[in-house]
């Protein structure tokens, strides 16, 4: 218990900025949908379809993209930079718990970030004279968790493969990108499933396919926790 | 013998530089020993191996009884001993109280009453973040996150470094009363004169060999320095003995440090036409000296 609560200590400034940014933004786009919806798309869209361009297929699932990738960061790497690490393991717990407890502690909050704009939408809406179907916005709240949760554990491994301050986040961001980019290649969506897609529901999102993503989470996540367990610190 | 650390031909190689070499190491339960050595002798890579911090790349190790390449075992050993780090970094997001409370869920032999007591000692402000501590002040942290408990190892890497001398003697106080407590003490340190003042044993370990393992009472009464004079170049191979620890050749005078057997070492010098100079004991910090400068 005490080591999630280091994981939660750890985590919280990050996770409370996103939280925020989430909060704030979903306002904005909720509020300001007239002024908004110029920006993100033409003006006679549906209010539906702008949330869904301006939401959960356009700038704020990119944001919540990044966040989900900073949540990542971190672990013995860093601590070994800090000097905290040698306190860390000298205490009468394995590697193992420790990456469990920092694992569970980022798919949680990575959860909370996808689920808060999800539920906000539907709840803000009335105050514009507007609806959102609650089970859509949950149905998305449920598939950027997942895709979420896919970045995470991406993050997660570039911080145990690199041990520097920035570079476990640029190997991430490189990682990302580099996907995306070969997901995009012509034939390719036969191949690999693009989680972009998935999160914003235009790609497959049926049970299958969100099995798969989250069991390659957990297998990412589990890779980290082997290399950790061989390494020196 | 009861020993609560014990290292077989333990080896660490860290790419192509050899950190540590066959390390034969031996901690007698219930004394305080010091373990010194230059930078980079493998002081600390030693003491990581034997947390499990850092993978021997041979040998085997006990601590406390459990294999250190074990992890399971090793984690168990862990339970019993508590160590204090030279980085003496913290988690600098915690307060000094949630730091302590976090600690303690580790340890069901977490004694509450030493640790308020130290907090008052070492005056800690509970609610300080760690981060706005000073280095000082993290050390006497880490010192209270160590004693705290009672366990049957207490391992410091550099305990005295960033204190002021009123710290430093209250934490040598502690150390030196750590053994009738029932803990085993076992510090590395560059402060030779805090390591003559409590340590029962010593071992100094250089370029990763363990090349002197001796109580402070066999130093004191077995080695002894001997000053030679010679009325020309003195002969190179003539203390070829097992008890010379080294030799320093200073034109026609030289001093040779015998571990034992003082008299066969004045016998060959007068036998060589030598005068003897000077025979005194050694102390501590001459023995370092001799055995990491390697004169011989």
């Amino acid at each position: 218990m005490m080591l999630l609560y280091k994981a939660w200590l750890e985590s919280r400034a990050r996770f409370l900025l996103g939280l925020l940014a989430m909060a704030g933004l979903s306002g904005v786009f909720v509020f300001f949908n007239h002024d908004v919806r110029t920006v993100v798309t033409d003006h006679d869209v549906s209010y539906a379809e702008y949330i869904w361009r301006g939401i959960f297929k356009g700038q704020l699932r990119d944001i919540y993209v990044v966040l989900t990738l900073l949540l990542g960061l971190g672990g013995l790497d860093r601590e070994r930079s800090y000097g905290t690490a040698g306190h860390t393991l000298a205490l009468p717990v394995s590697r193992w718990r420790l990456i469990a407890a920092r694992g569970l502690t980022g798919i949680i909050e990575t959860a909370i970030l996808a689920i808060l704009p999800a539920s906000l939408v539907p709840a803000l809406s009335p105050f514009v004279q507007e609806s959102y179907p609650w089970r859509l916005a949950l149905q998305f709240g449920a598939l950027w968790t997942v895709g979420g949760i896919l970045i995470f554990a991406i993050s997660f491994l570039a911080s145990v493969l690199f041990s520097g301050e920035y570079s476990a986040a640029i190997a991430a961001i490189i990682l990302l990108v580099g996907y995306s980019i070969t997901t995009d290649l012509p034939g390719m969506e036969h191949y690999i499933v693009d989680v972009h897609d998935v999160m914003n529901g235009s790609g497959p999102h049926g049970p299958t396919t969100l099995a798969a993503i989250s069991i390659m989470a957990v297998a990412t996540i589990w890779l980290a926790g082997y290399i950790t367990t061989r390494k020196d610190y | 013998m009861d020993y609560v650390i014990e290292t077989r031909d333990l080896s660490k190689q860290f790419g192509t530089v050899q950190a540590v070499t066959g390390l034969n190491l031996r901690v007698t339960r219930n004394q305080v020993t010091g373990f010194l050595g230059r930078n980079g002798a493998g002081k600390s890579t030693t003491i990581k191996m034997l947390l499990g911090m850092t993978h021997p790349t041979s040998g085997s190790g006990l601590l406390l009884g459990h294999s250190i390449t074990d992890p399971k075992q090793d984690l168990e050993a862990r339970r019993q001993v508590a160590y204090c780090g030279e980085d003496k970094q913290l988690y600098a997001y915690m307060t000094v109280k949630q730091l302590i409370n976090f600690t303690a869920s580790f340890y069901p032999d977490w004694r509450s009453e030493v640790a308020a007591s130290l907090l008052d000692q070492f005056q800690l402000p509970p609610g300080r973040k760690v981060k706005a501590l000073s280095k000082g002040m993290r050390t006497k942290l880490s010192l209270l996150l160590a004693l705290a408990r009672r366990p049957a190892l207490l391992i410091l890497d550099e305990p005295t470094e960033g204190l002021d001398p009123v710290a430093i003697e209250e934490l040598l106080q502690t150390l030196a009363g750590s053994p009738a407590d029932g803990t085993t003490v076992f510090f590395s340190s560059h402060q030779i004169s805090e390591v003559e003042r409590i340590a029962d044993r010593v071992c100094i370990i250089d370029r990763g060999k363990l090349a002197v393992d001796l109580s402070l009472d066999e130093i004191r009464q077995d080695h002894r320095r001997i000053t030679l004079s010679f009325c020309r170049q003195p002969p190179e191979h003539l203390f070829d003995l097992p008890e010379v620890r080294s030799i320093e050749t200073n034109g026609s005078q030289m001093i040779v440090v015998s571990s034992h057997g003082v008299d066969a070492v004045v016998e060959r010098a007068k036998t060589a036409g030598a005068v003897v100079v000077d025979i005194v004991p050694v102390n501590l910090r001459e023995l370092f000296l001799w055995t990491v400068q390697d004169h011989k």
